[in-house]
């Protein structure tokens, strides 16, 4: 192998060479193990993983398009979020709102912003394309950043729009909180069979993932404590796993409350029946919080709502 | 060589060298359609001078028309991944990293192990065996820097890219739930290898947007997602495994499947 080569980059997406020089591994195929043919001849469901929790499904059955409408509802907030901080919102209001912190985004930060942004405007033309109706008619003015619903008072998140270290750790749980519901969508929509929405979704899910990630890296460079991973990865549950820690004075309790429950049930090591720090194997110093690390957690549609519902005027259902 | 009915079959090895045989190789792999390969094909086949080695590498060959099948799949993946961050924790150039390299490299590691574990003790008696890796080429691809994180970027979108192609095939709610468990969190690692490569000032996407560059998300907002057959051709020639991983089953693919959204570009 050449050592000047990814070991993966360069290759050609249809079979080329490799398939020619795959020879071996054709005639090999042909006489496969006999363990392996008893596994593959294994139908049934592995007594470990039919103990998976199915609390992510205990939510009653949704069709396709309520999916596709919640989706789009998680997604215009968060576009309309992204372009207040920019600066870019149709709503004069929300971009003067955000005018202070804005002035403290760094310059590096600036294109990662635009870039999250890009996605987010990408999700809801690609939603709405696709089946989704924007039936709460949401615009840049329904939402309320503070997250009081537009009482006019400000709620508890108002220090998003004057602090930077309080909007990246907002944008953080923002981002985590897609992830989340996402993926406890992902069993509606298995059961409704459109398996191409599915794909859709899931490829979104990961942008999202991406999105969280590198807003934890941002935030760890400017002074975030060591739970705000670099690997971009969630570390425990709860309020403690947002990382909180630089900003002051600490968030009160109505930001906390939502931290928690952004976070909530994420700091669990069970797997189906599996136990993952009592696996077989693994790195030295590997514990409970590496175990929490390693697997992300769903959300149902009422615990997502519950999170998101103060920033929207408009009820959600 | 033959086809009809979305089914192939191949009669002389010479026809596997052909371009428009690979190319229908991969779309009926894609379509359900089955590759048959005649006694005569094997009957041909030499020891390989062709630089690819199998010393007792044994072979897994895939049924991914079951969820069983899939989450070998993935167990497989896991396995290389989980393989190739223990090696790179353990190389001299691990030594030469920052501590923010270090702090991902340790965290990768501990993930990725994390995840073929769980999946080895998850399919139980079901679980394919051991991968034997190529130990100089795995010494290869960990070492320096540079080429570690370049390779850690090809490994974590291809994860991402694999799930995000698997996900629609599997059946059981529990395990498509158990994959996005995964997936997101293989999305996090690519991200944040991505952004420690764009510090490198790596050119090819702009500033501050390598996380998630253009080169991976599309411009429908969609991540990168690739079908198995696809997904093992890369794995393949990355040498760095000496099992042949092959699919002895494609996927289940219906209707609904087929009309999946087209692929990013590039």
């Amino acid at each position: 192998m050449d050592s000047n080569d990814t070991i993966l980059g360069a290759i050609d997406p249809e079979i080329t060479e490799r398939l020619v020089s795959r020879r071996d591994a054709i005639r090999q195929g042909a006489s496969m193990s006999t363990k392996v043919a008893a596994g593959l001849a294994m139908a049934s469901v592995p007594i470990a993983l039919a103990a998976m929790t199915k609390d992510a499904f205990a939510q009653a059955p949704a069709s396709v398009t309520d999916v596709l409408n919640f989706a789009l509802a998680l997604e215009i907030f968060e576009n309309e979020f992204y372009k207040a901080v920019l600066g870019t919102s149709s709503s004069a209001a929300q971009n003067t709102a955000f005018a202070p912190v804005r002035a403290q985004v760094p310059a590096a930060a600036l294109p990662v912003f635009q870039q999250i942004q890009k996605h987010e405007t990408q999700h809801v033309a690609f939603l709405l394309a696709n089946g989704a109706t924007n039936s709460l008619n949401l615009t840049a003015d329904s939402f309320d950043f503070s997250g009081n619903r537009g009482s006019g008072v400000p709620g508890s998140f108002a220090r998003a729009t004057t602090e930077l270290q309080f909007l990246l750790a907002v944008a953080q749980g923002a981002e985590d909180t897609g992830v989340r519901a996402y993926k406890g969508q992902a069993g509606n929509l298995l059961a409704s069979g459109n398996r191409a929405v599915l794909e859709a979704a899931l490829r979104i899910h990961s942008v999202e993932a991406r999105h969280a990630s590198k807003i934890r890296r941002l935030r760890r460079a400017n002074g975030a404590p060591g739970v705000v991973k670099y690997s971009g990865t969630i570390s425990g549950g709860g309020a403690a796993a947002a990382g909180a820690g630089n900003i002051t004075p600490a968030p009160d309790a109505t930001v906390v409350a939502a931290f928690n429950a952004i976070y909530g049930g994420e700091d669990v090591t069970m797997q189906g029946s599996v136990s993952i720090t009592g696996l077989p194997n693994l790195p030295a110093g590997f514990d409970a919080l590496a175990a929490s690390e390693a697997f992300d957690e769903p959300l149902t549609k009422a615990q997502v709502i519950a999170i998101v519902q103060p920033f929207f005027k408009p009820t959600l259902a | 060589m033959s086809e009809g009915d979305g089914n192939i079959v191949v009669s002389r090895a010479e026809d596997l060298w052909r371009v428009a045989t690979r190319r229908n190789f991969l779309k009926v792999l894609g379509l359900g359609g089955t590759i048959v390969l005649m006694p005569s094909v094997f009957a041909a086949c030499d020891d390989g001078t062709d630089g690819v080695t199998n010393p007792g590498g044994g072979s897994a060959a895939l049924n991914l028309s079951n969820d069983i099948g899939i989450l070998n799949y993935a167990f497989a993946l896991e396995q290389l991944e989980a393989a190739f961050y223990t090696a790179v924790v353990a190389s001299a150039a691990f030594g030469g990293m920052t501590a923010e390299q270090k702090e991902v490299m340790m965290d990768l590691r501990a993930h990725e192990v994390a995840h073929r574990e769980f999946l080895r003790a998850a399919l139980g008696s079901a679980a394919i065996g051991d991968l034997a890796l190529n130990s100089a080429n795995v010494a290869t691809a960990v070492s320096s820097t540079a080429i570690i994180l370049k390779n850690a970027e090809a490994f974590e979108d291809l994860g991402v890219s694999a799930y995000n192609g698997a996900g629609k095939y599997i059946q059981d709610a529990n395990y498509l739930l158990l994959a996005g468990k995964i997936v997101s969190v293989e999305a996090r690692h690519a991200a944040a290898i991505r952004d420690l490569r764009e510090g490198l000032s790596l050119a090819g996407t702009p500033a501050g947007t390598r996380f998630a560059g253009d080169d991976v998300v599309n411009p429908q907002g969609l991540d990168v997602k690739t079908e198995p057959a696809g997904v093992l051709t890369r794995v393949g020639a990355t040498q760095l495994v000496t099992t042949a991983i092959s699919i002895a089953t494609p996927p289940t693919v219906t209707a609904a499947t087929a009309d999946a959204p087209p692929p990013p570009t590039p």
